[in-house]
């Protein structure tokens, strides 16, 4: 019970934070953006794909599948940004700015106090992302109205897919954006474990950034085809499989045990370091 | 109440710490003092668990910080220089996360406490628009809550203005005086501690150099602003009578010493005397002694 209280107040300081909104106005215009250009430049191509490969276009061009393009690019692009510093700052932003005293100050174990914070990113790491997923579907339904199903292609994972029932699509699409969610963690857990560093919030940050970033670009690497396994990136992209027709678990479930391995790590190499340090002003 | 035994720090491989030891009794004010650097802040850093110690052992009401932080540290309430809150939220929201680290958060004993700090009206508004002085009662009320037994205060007065420091010292001398409190008071503002604390140490390069009753230092010696030339005759002369030298051509002497008998041996010594000013040893000067550069 106690602990639930204290979650709540570490959700209090996230989202009592103007800037925090900051970014959800950021991504509703960012996603405003997407959808116009999906309209105007994109659906076209789509559609034109889709009767070359003898798709019912009118299915497939919907509101539905434009949120699925939504949701990736925007995750992709500004999520990984967003959530990195999110997470970078929430340990070393207090110990900058002096809060962190005043919590140690108090009878609760460093363990806990991190915990909480974990707790917190996660939460809003995932209810981000269904966040953006709700709204992009929103603006998608004002936009092209609640007619046609859902259309992936995904040439990089190897996937095509066809969901003419609305329901079942529906269906696919919210728990691609809940596993998007969980793979967009490992994000949020690389920003927190450099926060827990003797380090600016910024640089936290930035260094969380940097790792995602190289790991992708080694992933693209084309002599490293055969290794996309050993990428971080390419196991976060994994949440795209809950999109396939027949679902691949064991693959999902071996892609998302590994990354709650790498968080986990994160987690406690996090810990240590922030139990070892010294507080002082 | 409060018990430091040896403790020791090193940081980067320098002393910041070399075995400071002292007792503080339930319901005492006691004060630390030293320079900036001096190590007043990593001692408290380490009452509080903030800062882990190279050796020693810091036990409050008998329980060990080093072996049980959470369990000491409930007995302890922390107040610190600036202190920093989550300036986007309310004094009130700033109370209910940080007091709900402890525990639950009683709204009852919360109000009558904002209440005693006189904060009432302005508990809602945002930190941000708080001045120092409404921060430090911010900072008050919630080392209060829930109920602690000692007060750690880390230059509590910095910054603050005159009526701002009097409210200060009258509410903690009325919290010893209603609660029993036990504080523990570091301070640069020698005239605070002087007007709080039953008893002070004194702290220089990580070592205590002083420790005793702040009324033990308010000496009843009798000292001199002493100038006669030559100098030489003058030391001799008043080295005879037991005369110890203090910085700033201060002299004191021992308890029974008659100052006119000092003052006419320097005459019939052939010495001339330009000032003989009586002077009361204060606890500036104590500080200064023992913080002198010329102290080893």
């Amino acid at each position: 019970m106690m602990f639930f209280s204290q979650l709540r107040g570490e959700l209090k300081k996230l989202f009592a934070r103007k800037r925090t909104y900051i970014g959800y106005v950021v991504f509703l215009i960012f996603e405003a953006l997407l959808l116009t250009l999906w309209v105007k430049v994109g659906r076209a191509q789509f559609e034109e794909l889709a009767e070359r490969n003898f798709i019912p276009v009118e299915l497939l061009s919907s509101s539905l599948t434009a949120t699925y393009w939504i949701m990736g690019f925007s995750m992709f692009l500004l999520g990984s940004i967003y959530f990195a510093l999110v997470a970078g700052d929430i340990v070393a932003k207090e110990t900058e700015d002096g809060n962190m005293r005043m919590v140690l100050s108090r009878p609760i174990s460093r363990l806990r106090i991190l915990v909480l914070k974990y707790c917190a990113v996660m939460i809003y790491t995932v209810t981000f992302v269904i966040f953006v997923g709700v709204t992009g579907y929103g603006m998608a339904l004002l936009a092209m109205g609640s007619e046609g199903g859902l259309f992936i292609w995904n040439p990089e994972m190897f996937i095509l897919a066809v969901y003419p029932d609305r329901n079942e699509a529906f269906q696919r699409l919210f728990m691609g954006a809940c596993f998007m969610g969980l793979s967009m963690c490992v994000v949020s857990s690389l920003g927190f474990f450099f926060s827990c560093l003797k380090i600016k919030p910024a640089a936290a940050s930035v260094m969380a950034l940097s790792v995602f970033f190289i790991d992708f670009v080694l992933q693209n690497i084309p002599f490293l085809a055969n290794h996309k396994d050993a990428f971080i990136t390419f196991r976060m992209a994994n949440w795209i499989y809950v999109l396939q027709e027949n679902i691949p678990w064991e693959r999902i479930i071996e892609s998302y045990a590994i990354l709650m391995g790498l968080n986990i790590s994160l987690f406690i190499m996090g810990w240590m370091v922030f139990q070892s340090r010294d507080f002082k002003t | 109440m409060l018990s430091v035994k040896n403790l020791t720090k090193k940081f980067a491989g320098k002393d910041a710490l070399k075995g400071i030891s002292f007792e503080v009794a339930r319901g005492e004010i006691y004060g630390l003092l030293g320079h900036n650097g001096a190590g007043k802040s990593t001692t408290l850093g380490i009452i509080l668990s903030m800062v882990s110690a190279g050796s020693g052992e810091v036990t409050i009401d008998g329980i060990s910080v080093q072996k049980n932080p959470r369990k000491a540290l409930r007995k302890v309430g922390a107040i610190f220089e600036s202190p920093a809150f989550y300036d986007y939220m309310s004094g009130w929201d700033n109370l209910k996360v940080l007091v709900g680290l402890s525990g639950p958060f009683d709204k009852k004993a919360a109000r009558e406490i904002v209440e005693k700090v006189g904060l009432t009206e302005r508990i809602h508004s945002k930190v941000g628009a708080y001045s120092h002085g409404m921060r430090q009662r911010l900072a008050l009320a919630q080392s209060l809550l829930p109920e602690p037994e000692i007060l750690l205060l880390d230059e509590p007065t910095d910054g603050l203005d005159p009526e701002g420091i009097k409210w200060f010292r009258d509410f903690i001398l009325g919290l010893r005086k209603e609660r029993g409190m036990t504080v523990l008071f570091n301070s640069h503002l020698l005239s605070e501690v002087e007007q709080m604390c039953d008893r002070v140490s004194i702290i220089r390069a990580g070592e205590l150099v002083y420790e005793g009753a702040v009324n033990d230092l308010r000496d009843d010696r009798p000292g001199l602003r002493l100038r006669a030339s030559p100098e030489g005759t003058m030391t001799e002369v008043v080295k005879g009578f037991g005369g110890e030298k203090m910085p700033g051509d201060r002299w004191v002497f021992p308890e029974e010493t008659k100052i006119p008998t000092v003052v006419r041996a320097l005459v019939e010594a052939g010495a001339e005397v330009s000032e003989v000013t009586p002077v009361r040893r204060s606890l500036e000067d104590v500080y200064l002694e023992h913080n002198s550069s010329n102290k080893p």
